[in-house]
């Protein structure tokens, strides 16, 4: 199976801080993967590297068939129109109605102009398409509200159709359910699993709740201080790893409090 | 506990230390409570005057010599009114594109990520080159950029205009920059994450996203653009300020509040109307969780 990401010993630091530091690791195309971690463990920099919305200090990215370092400003945003991104905060605007933020998505690969004719009048062609897409993810009837009107839970649906209306080849997420409750949150979890599953992209999704990743993917990536301390099966994830992801060293408590 | 204890320690510090520069700059000026009272029966008369005035506004004009085909008083000051809207209007028409333009330059929410080393020099000296415009610009009070305006282009509407213009675009657009920096940076890294380019980056994402904020502050900018443009009457430029500015010099008092009034009851609906406006902005973004 060809790769969607490969790394290889990448390194990115912020000042004296490591935040991704001497991580190597392969996504195989189609894989649907979760990053778990405490907060603070470099997840949302490694999704930031691997969307190439930031360069490494060290080691090659690829992404798909690219070597992210070799490519000039307007082939990393070719790349991008590939790569759905949902950022932690969702990035939406908020006073813009649900169908406009959702064909933004293709803004990338359409250009500034078509973008603009987009939002002020969208082709019946999109509109069709963007209804059965926010019907998919169950807020159909949302189609011209407001995002701001939105609750917190759909307004994430709205950044799921975003990206499913980019038609991604990966789709990255950066700790999507942090915000909502429990109940929800597995049910987002589970939307973008399946989303995946039905149309065939690699996912690539930063989780805090281990219960969750343990459910729903199939490989899961542990990380701690920067660094990768798991690679594997959840069924492999045993109680010595989750002691090294997750019990906080008394100086780290210190650092949190 | 300690820290907190440093902190209101220095407030403190921080409130003495206001109190004291205010005391020696009013020494420095030679000010004296005194100073309130007018010196002698001649300024007391007059001050006396002008208050009762307040009282008994012109319903027709003090000065014997006007012609008996002029506009009556009401309607010059109406008129006035209506020509302090136009000039503010005007000046708002020229200072908000302009503003949007120095916003974009002067902020850096839609510079490209990663940014290559030459093009993060390229896009930070335009940064701080229209900064610095921007700060240049409003910096010098639209009285004084009148005065310049009218020796260089004669008592002219368009130089009361740009006069206005020049130092709203440069405040304008200082807040603009901010805004646009500060709220939209969230809406602008999620398009350019899935590969929208810059310029397309600050059209479709971050000015929906920030428009009810710009609105907002337009409006209120629009508020202060009349009260300068009544100003600009005293420099020549023909606006209430001027109708005031002439009834005052010949001590008609009752006259010049018939035009006070009317300025206010302008700048109150204006205001009223801005506050609406704002109220239904807020509203419309309100209870966002983004």
């Amino acid at each position: 199976m060809p790769s969607a990401f490969r790394l290889d010993n990448v390194t990115r630091r912020y000042g004296a801080l490591r935040a991704v530091d001497g991580v190597s690791f392969e996504i195989k195309k189609g894989e649907q993967v979760a990053l778990i971690g405490p907060s603070g463990s470099g997840k949302t920099t490694l999704i930031r590297l691997l969307n190439s919305m930031l360069s490494p200090d060290e080691g090659p990215i690829r992404v798909f068939d690219s070597d992210l370092a070799t490519c000039d400003a307007g082939a990393l945003r070719r790349l991008r129109t590939t790569l759905a991104t949902i950022p932690q905060h969702l990035g939406l605007v908020p006073n813009l109605t649900a169908i406009q933020n959702v064909i933004l998505g293709q803004g990338g690969s359409r250009g500034t102009l078509r973008s603009l004719r987009d939002l002020l009048a969208p082709s019946r062609a999109d509109a069709v398409e963007i209804h059965t897409i926010l019907d998919r993810v169950g807020i159909e009837e949302k189609l011209y509200t407001r995002v701001a009107r939105l609750s917190g839970g759909q307004q994430q649906r709205v950044a799921i159709a975003r990206a499913i209306f980019q038609h991604p080849a990966a789709l990255l997420a950066d700790e999507p359910v942090s915000s909502v409750d429990p109940a929800r949150a597995r049910d987002t979890v589970k939307l973008l699993c399946e989303l995946s599953a039905e149309h065939g992209f690699t996912l690539c999704v930063s989780l805090h709740d281990l219960a969750l990743a343990r459910e729903f993917f199939p490989r899961l990536i542990g990380m701690r201080k920067g660094r990768i301390v798991f690679d594997g099966a959840p069924d492999e994830l045993g109680e010595e790893d989750q002691q090294a992801l997750y019990d906080l060293s008394d100086e780290e408590m210190m650092a949190d409090a | 506990m300690k820290a907190e204890t440093g902190k209101y320690g220095l407030k403190r510090w921080v409130g003495l230390g206001l109190i004291v520069a205010f005391l020696l700059c009013a020494r420095a000026l030679g000010l004296t409570p005194g100073g309130l009272i007018p010196p002698d029966a001649g300024h007391w008369e007059r001050t006396g005057e002008f208050f009762a005035a307040a009282l008994d506004p012109a319903f027709d004009y003090e000065d014997g010599n006007v012609p008996d085909d002029a506009d009556p008083i009401w309607w010059k000051g109406i008129k006035g009114v209506f020509l302090t809207l136009k000039f503010a209007f005007g000046a708002m028409s020229l200072a908000v594109p302009t503003a949007l333009v120095l916003g974009f330059l002067g902020s850096s929410a839609w510079w490209p990520e990663p940014c290559g080393r030459r093009t993060r020099v390229l896009l930070r000296s335009v940064y701080l080159v229209s900064r610095l415009f921007m700060s240049v610009i409003r910096s010098i009070h639209e009285l004084i950029w009148a005065l310049l305006f009218l020796s260089a282009m004669g008592v002219s509407p368009l130089a009361g205009m740009i006069a206005l213009a020049l130092p709203f675009s440069g405040t304008l657009g200082k807040v603009f920059s901010e805004i646009i920096d500060e709220e939209a940076r969230d809406a602008a890294q999620a398009l350019k994450a899935i590969g929208h380019g810059p310029v397309q980056t600050f059209l479709v994402g971050i000015l929906p996203r920030a428009t009810p904020n710009l609105v907002s502050y337009s409006f209120y900018r629009f508020e202060c653009a009349l009260r300068s443009s009544a100003v600009l009457g005293f420099v020549g430029i023909e606006t209430i300020g001027l109708y005031i500015e002439l009834s005052h010099e010949e001590f008609y008092y009752r006259e010049v509040w018939t035009y006070l009034y009317l300025l206010i009851a302008m700048i109150v609906v204006v205001d009223l109307w801005g506050a609406a406006i704002r109220r239904r902005l807020h509203t419309s973004t309100g209870g966002c969780a983004i």
